[in-house]
């Protein structure tokens, strides 16, 4: 069950090798209500993301408004913006930093392929997190309304429990991302 | 093993900061070298958010260049439209209509305030003061909505058209900039008693990082860090371009040169863009917003040619240098940050570090400008 | 008037070259004749001198083209006149392999007054001087030139990559590069 509830990327650490059925379900219950993402914008999506967080749009009623600047503190990294070769060690130890479980969000075009800023030629960017990080969620837009990332963190809630927020959304299934 | 280690007198240390760090405000790093909680020697990296736009504009034809101004700087995207805009109208000399140049203005400005504002909120967190940014950005998503009903986005606008713009503005956009500059007002009442006022604010900021004119100068500084230091220079005023000429407004300039001069003057900034929207939604003429034959293929004659622009982070400059053909042959773009940000390596030696974050809050960054 | 102090100051500089007016109102100089006469002028290597030129049209008074040797010289006139250094770049002329340093300077007071300085170094080996110990605020925007054209700024204090990688070797914005 372990690897229904929690992404394939943590089949290694040791706190997924002893298994408690029930008590996961729990605990990932308690995660989802709970995620912490990383204070850690890169470009013009990171101000998108700032404004879900403050007071129209206002994250915390999804519970994930805690950003924590330290990445030891935070469970999801939300990469909000280009990602240039040259940041790219700076990100994979980032992601390295963090604790298990994890998840990456990939917010707005550039994230998830390079936006409009991959053409032929070009010499300072990397296509992509899903390049060099397990990505779990995709939000599209350049960049994604704040509406956006709060559906983003809806899904990957739904991705790592099968626990809903509202039970009398229209189809029951949980998305198969 | 119980003695503690300690350092030599002479001996110094290098610290980090960055690339992922809340106070840079996006992937900047800087190496510090430390003596105790003292900088005595700073190094800037930049680049690491480095996206080529100088090389896309060399493969881009000039309209497909519009989206890139916006992404350079997407806090005040419209300025730099405007300065792109500008350029290549005046080299090929595309007639713009009155009306296109008024809403121009009015919308540079409405930016403009939200780039300011989002600076406000950032700044004082920095400082340790979170509720600000709360109000900051609420008062922000209102300029949001009235741009975002013209222009279609909400921050990478690609709202104007070599000649004019891409779409004409109606009642209601009129109805609701007068209701947010009446909103605004008050608003700025209300942070001048939450933050401006506040003692211990002040006592923060007065005589923090103070630069001298000389500094400026050398490094080409402009917008708040210039004007904080006894520099009277905006574009607006010392280049008219568009329709400014045509408004009363002044431009507020501080000698003392240290941080909280700079945040005063983004502050009465902010009430002098009051000034001109209002101004622009009086006299806004009736008419086209784009010219009758707007040109199909842009292609500059042969030549050099450089436009400035006030941007809500300072002197942006873009220069073209085209060789006739539908592709600019380079395009360079002047950041303003780029700049400010430079002369930061100099005078933050000796300052705390706490004093150093706070003094770069206050040159108002925005990386993926520095880096282009 | 600034612009004629600035242009006596620089004329210093070029005792044989007499200073050309491209203005539109000024001379004879017609716009039509300016049309033509411009390729000519941007096209080949131009010689050394001042140019005045429309502000109108090209967004700046004074164009001057010097001698890589004669720049520091230059710059130091701009600077004791109290101008503001605004940037720094190059722009490759493949075709004349050559490679063009331009610097702008622009002015903090009202008289307003745009100067360009120009000047041009060998595409094979591009190496010009520094100007850092005037202006030290163009440490940056030489790194920067270097990053993207690889021209040698000698006596740079730091000439490291700035925007590109620390272990960056191209040099992306020479119009023969390729990624």
């Amino acid at each position: 069950m372990g690897k229904k509830n929690i992404p394939s990327i943590n089949e290694d650490v040791p706190s997924s090798v002893v298994q408690f059925a029930t008590l996961d379900k729990l605990l990932n219950v308690g995660r989802v209500n709970s995620l912490w993402p990383l204070t850690f914008g890169i470009a013009c999506c990171a101000i998108e993301m700032m404004a879900t967080g403050c007071a129209r749009f206002d994250m915390s009623r999804f519970g994930a408004e805690v950003f924590r600047p330290s990445p030891r503190q935070s469970d999801v990294m939300i990469v909000a913006g280009t990602i240039s070769k040259k940041m790219v060690p700076g990100i994979k130890t980032l992601y390295d930093q963090m604790p298990e479980p994890k998840w990456v969000i990939a917010m707005g075009n550039c994230a998830i392929s390079g936006g409009p800023f991959a053409f032929e030629g070009q010499y300072a960017i990397v296509l992509g997190a899903d390049k060099f990080l397990p990505v779990d969620v995709y939000i599209p837009g350049c960049p994604p309304r704040p509406e956006g990332l709060l559906q983003g963190i809806i899904e990957l809630e739904h991705k790592i429990s099968k626990w809903e927020r509202w039970k009398n959304t229209k189809s029951k299934e949980v998305p198969s991302l | 093993m119980s003695e503690p280690v300690r350092l030599q007198a002479d001996e110094t240390f290098v610290l980090n900061v960055g690339p992922q760090h809340p106070a840079t405000h996006g992937v900047l790093r800087v190496k510090m070298e430390m003596d105790g909680e003292y900088i005595v020697n700073a190094e800037t990296v930049i680049g690491y958010i480095h996206r080529m736009h100088e090389k896309m504009g060399e493969l881009k034809t000039y309209p497909q260049y519009y989206m890139n101004l916006s992404r350079m700087d997407y806090l005040g995207a419209l300025g730099y439209s405007h300065g792109h805009v500008l350029l290549i109208e005046k080299a090929c000399g595309i007639e713009v209509p009155e009306r296109a140049e008024y809403i121009r203005a009015i919308t540079v400005e409405l930016n403009r305030i939200a780039s300011h504002l989002f600076w406000f909120g950032a700044f004082v967190m920095d400082l340790g003061g979170f509720s600000p940014l709360m109000y900051a950005l609420q008062d922000r998503e209102h300029i949001l909505d009235i741009l975002e009903r013209i222009t279609g986005s909400r921050l990478t606008y690609s709202y104007y058209r070599f000649g004019g713009l891409y779409n004409d503005v109606d009642e209601e956009f009129v109805e609701s900039s007068r209701r947010f500059v009446q909103r605004m007002r008050k608003s700025l009442k209300k942070y001048r008693r939450l933050v401006t006022d506040n003692i211990i604010f002040r006592k923060r900021l007065e005589g923090n990082a103070p630069l001298s004119r000389e500094t400026c100068r050398k490094y080409g500084a402009s917008s708040a860090v210039a004007r904080g230091s006894g520099i009277n220079y905006d574009v607006r005023k010392n280049e008219p371009y568009s329709v400014y000429p045509e408004f009363d407004f002044d431009i507020p300039v501080y000698s003392e040169g240290d941080s909280m001069a700079r945040y005063k003057v983004r502050m009465e900034e902010m009430e002098q863009s009051l000034r001109i929207i209002e101004q622009g939604l009086d006299k806004l003429p009736g008419g086209p917003i784009m010219p009758k034959k707007p040109p199909k293929i842009i292609k500059p004659p042969v030549g050099d040619y450089y436009q400035a622009v006030e941007t809500a982070r300072g002197n942006f400059g873009i220069r073209l240098v085209s060789d006739g053909t539908k592709n600019p042959y380079r395009l360079k773009l002047r950041s303003p940050t780029y700049s400010n940000m430079h002369l930061f390596d100099e005078s933050c030696r000796g300052l705390l570090i706490m004093d150093a974050l706070a003094f770069m809050g206050s040159i108002d960054l925005v990386i993926p400008e520095i880096d282009r | 008037m600034i612009l004629d102090t600035t242009l006596t100051a620089l004329a210093v500089l070029f005792p044989e070259t007499e200073t050309e007016d491209f203005r539109s109102g000024a001379a004879d100089t017609e716009p039509a004749e300016e049309e033509k006469k411009k390729p000519k002028k941007d096209a080949t290597s131009r010689k050394n001198g001042i140019i005045l030129r429309d502000y109108a049209v090209h967004g700046y008074h004074i164009d001057v083209q010097v001698d890589p040797s004669q720049l520091l010289e230059a710059v130091a006139i701009i600077d004791s006149l109290e101008y503001f250094i605004e940037s720094i770049t190059g722009v490759d002329w493949i075709k004349e392999e050559q490679l063009e340093a331009v610097y702008d300077f622009s002015r903090y007071d009202f008289d307003l007054c745009r100067v360009v300085i120009r000047t041009r170094t060998s595409r094979a080996t591009p190496s010009l001087p520094s100007i850092t110990s005037i202006y030290a605020g163009a440490n940056w925007h030489e790194r920067e030139t270097h990053d993207f054209f690889g021209i040698k700024f000698e006596g740079h204090p730091h000439l490291i990559p700035l925007l590109l990688p620390e272990d960056a070797d191209f040099h992306p914005l020479l119009k023969d590069f390729k990624a």
